[in-house]
């Protein structure tokens, strides 16, 4: 007797293959059969009829390594069909640890994951020290599967203590690293990950990027031992700079026969051949044999601020910038001066600001009226009987100042040429970065995303070969086993969603994280149901208490 | 992932570049991020965004009152005027 029974759905089993009508059987965890009509008595019987059958999605890039110390689901990612999570990137890992270190890593996380302090207080206890310490810790309560990676940062952290924000690393230091990572890697860690562009939450660079390339090319060598992963942040801000990264990830690959990454890699119309010249770059390096897979988002980036900062998103509006830029205090005292504001609405155009501000909208979960949230500064300021800059300037002088507006889509935006990018061999679609910015905005949703904007509406991908991306390849590009497949003998990881509604739902803000702490969600919209590990973990809009997550085992 | 720019002193021998262009553009965490375009002195373009507070300290080291106050301003100056601040 089978366990679980799916009916009656189309399978599209990750190959990339066209999918058919079919059934999917799971017994103790694992993919009993996949084929046409499979007979056969199971504990439960999903319908899907009308529906897709597909492998667990696999989200590489994500900060969850907090959160899954309460929350096995990193919520609400598993509820849009991602089965599998990879913690850690970017330098950062809660593990190894020594106990004296904690503080200065949780500034770091903080900077990165925009977490009220209590999550680091109070929602957890600091149990472990070494990486197998923290796997086990989260290893209970797992809802889905994790694939972490240790940070290069904490692994120089636990060895120079202070010095690793201040220098280069002496020979016997970095040999005590590579010992360290070495016993991290034997702990199931899928990878490395280092950064030469993050900062720590005083704007000093993270000890990651004082390392020297000897110190980098040491620790790759162990991770060739496994054949594991090396992630990189790198400087995405310059493609010139990003192109020699390239260059040097290829040598690392080759050399220490290692896939490597690098994330973030998006498109703008004010650089328009940073993709194209960065993936140029990339393919002549595949074609020598190194393995640089760059990492791709798919949903746009929008830009959000509220006047407690300044903000460059007026960079234009010269009287802007001036009250700006002053501190709190006399910030407020200028707006609140009738003749500057005037000046202010002023500088904004004759229409009042309609033209560059009326878009906004009004994002909530903040200080702001919550009737407010969603709706345009246009409508408002017209129901205010005001111009959109006097109203800006008037809803946040009301509020303290913190009131968030959003301007959507300023950039990774244009979807005709995206489309073909995610398509492409060479990228990797991840980048999601869940679990971090909380309060900026929505790291959840971007495989509905995939489906809704790249399969259904432009056509850039066919629905298998979307699924394929989030997958299989995925599954494959990092080494983890059994993953990514409808196939006998796999893993039993499994999302049955409507291809016709798949999607993400608007961002709103959800108060749950530690310390009533406000972050910006998404809820997934077509998933039908989620299992994870041959256990439904997900259905009809509810989680079920299954625990079958793990720690993936790796190839 | 959030960017820095380093505050390095200029090498010797930096080649006269000038910005052309400066543009706001969206960082890829949610910021409005300050994407300068530079014509350097053999005739190529380059470009690079730099953080908020990077860019507001650009905006102070060039004494300019918005963006359109970088155009033309010589970068070997503008990153000395960084290194100053």
């Amino acid at each position: 007797m089978f366990d679980i029974l799916i009916k009656g759905g189309t399978v599209v089993d990750g190959t990339g293959a066209p999918g058919f009508a079919g059934d999917v059987a799971v017994k103790d965890g694992r993919i009993a059969a996949v084929g046409r009509t499979i007979a056969g008595e199971a504990r439960r019987t999903l319908d899907a009829a009308g529906r897709i059958v597909a492998p667990g999605f696999i989200d590489p890039h994500t900060h969850f390594d907090v959160q899954l110390l309460w929350d096995g689901a990193a919520r609400p990612a598993l509820e849009h069909g991602i089965t599998c999570v990879v913690p850690g990137n970017c330098s950062l890992s809660l593990a190894p640890l020594k106990a004296a270190d904690r503080k200065c890593l949780v500034g770091m996380f903080q900077q990165i994951e925009e977490m009220p302090p209590q999550a680091f207080t109070e929602a957890f206890e600091w149990t472990w020290e070494d990486f197998a310490g923290y796997r086990d810790a989260i290893a209970a309560k797992l809802q889905l599967n994790v694939a972490p990676l240790v940070g290069h940062s904490v692994i120089r952290l636990w060895v120079m203590g202070a010095d690793a924000q201040q220098r280069a690393a002496r020979p016997d230091e970095i040999a005590a690293m590579q010992d360290l990572l070495r016993e991290c890697l034997e702990a199931r860690a899928v990878g490395l990950s280092t950064s030469f562009v993050d900062v720590d939450e005083r704007g000093h660079p993270v000890p990651s990027r004082f390392a020297g390339f000897d110190e980098l090319d040491a620790l790759c060598a162990v991770l060739g031992e496994f054949g594991r992963m090396l992630q990189i942040v790198p400087e995405f801000y310059a493609t010139d700079i990003t192109l020699a990264r390239v260059d040097q990830l290829a040598e690392l690959s080759i050399k220490h026969d290692i896939p490597t990454t690098f994330s973030p890699l998006f498109d703008s119309a004010a650089t328009p051949q940073n993709v194209p010249r960065t993936l140029a770059r990339v393919e002549e390096q595949f074609a020598r044999g190194a393995r640089v897979w760059p990492q791709m988002q798919t949903r746009p980036i929008d830009i959000s601020f509220s006047l407690l900062r300044p903000s460059l998103f007026f960079g234009r509006l010269p009287r802007w910038v001036r009250v700006l830029r002053l501190p709190l205090a006399e910030r407020l005292a200028a707006l609140r001066d009738p003749a500057t504001a005037d000046k202010m609405v002023e500088d904004a155009g004759p229409d009042g600001g309609l033209a560059m501000l009326g878009e906004l909208v009004l994002r909530g979960g903040d200080a702001a009226p919550a009737e407010l949230a969603g709706r345009t500064l246009a409508q408002i300021a017209a129901e205010r009987d005001e111009s959109p800059a006097r109203a800006l300037i008037n809803l946040s002088l009301e509020n303290g100042l913190d009131v968030a507006f959003l301007a959507a889509s300023r950039g990774h935006d244009a979807t005709a040429r995206i489309g073909p990018m995610l398509a492409s061999p060479f990228v990797h679609i991840g980048a999601s970065d869940g679990g971090a910015h909380l309060a900026s905005f929505a790291t959840y949703g971007d495989t509905g995303y995939l489906f809704s904007e790249f399969v259904r509406k432009s056509g850039a991908l066919s629905l298998e070969a979307a699924v394929k991306k989030i997958t299989s390849d995925t599954a494959e590009i990092w080494g983890l086993k059994d993953r990514g497949l409808l196939q006998a003998g796999k893993s039993a990881d499994i999302v049955v969603f409507d291809a016709a509604t798949i999607g993400r739902g608007e961002e709103r803000p959800l108060f749950d994280m530690p310390g009533d702490g406000m972050r910006y969600v998404r809820d997934a919209i077509g998933i039908e149901a989620v299992v994870v590990n041959g256990e439904v973990a997900w259905e009809g809009g509810a989680y079920t208490e299954a625990r079958a997550g793990v720690v993936c085992e790796l190839a | 992932m959030s960017a820095a720019i380093a505050k390095t002193k200029p090498a010797p021998g930096l080649d006269d570049a000038v910005v052309e262009a400066a543009e706001i553009v969206a960082g890829h965490d949610g910021a409005a991020e300050l994407l300068v375009r530079l014509r350097h002195g053999n005739g190529v373009s380059s470009a690079l965004t730099l953080d908020p507070d990077t860019g507001f300290d650009l905006l102070r080291a060039a004494g300019a009152a918005s963006l359109d106050g970088l155009i033309g301003q010589s970068w070997r100056d503008l990153t000395r005027g960084l290194w100053e601040l």
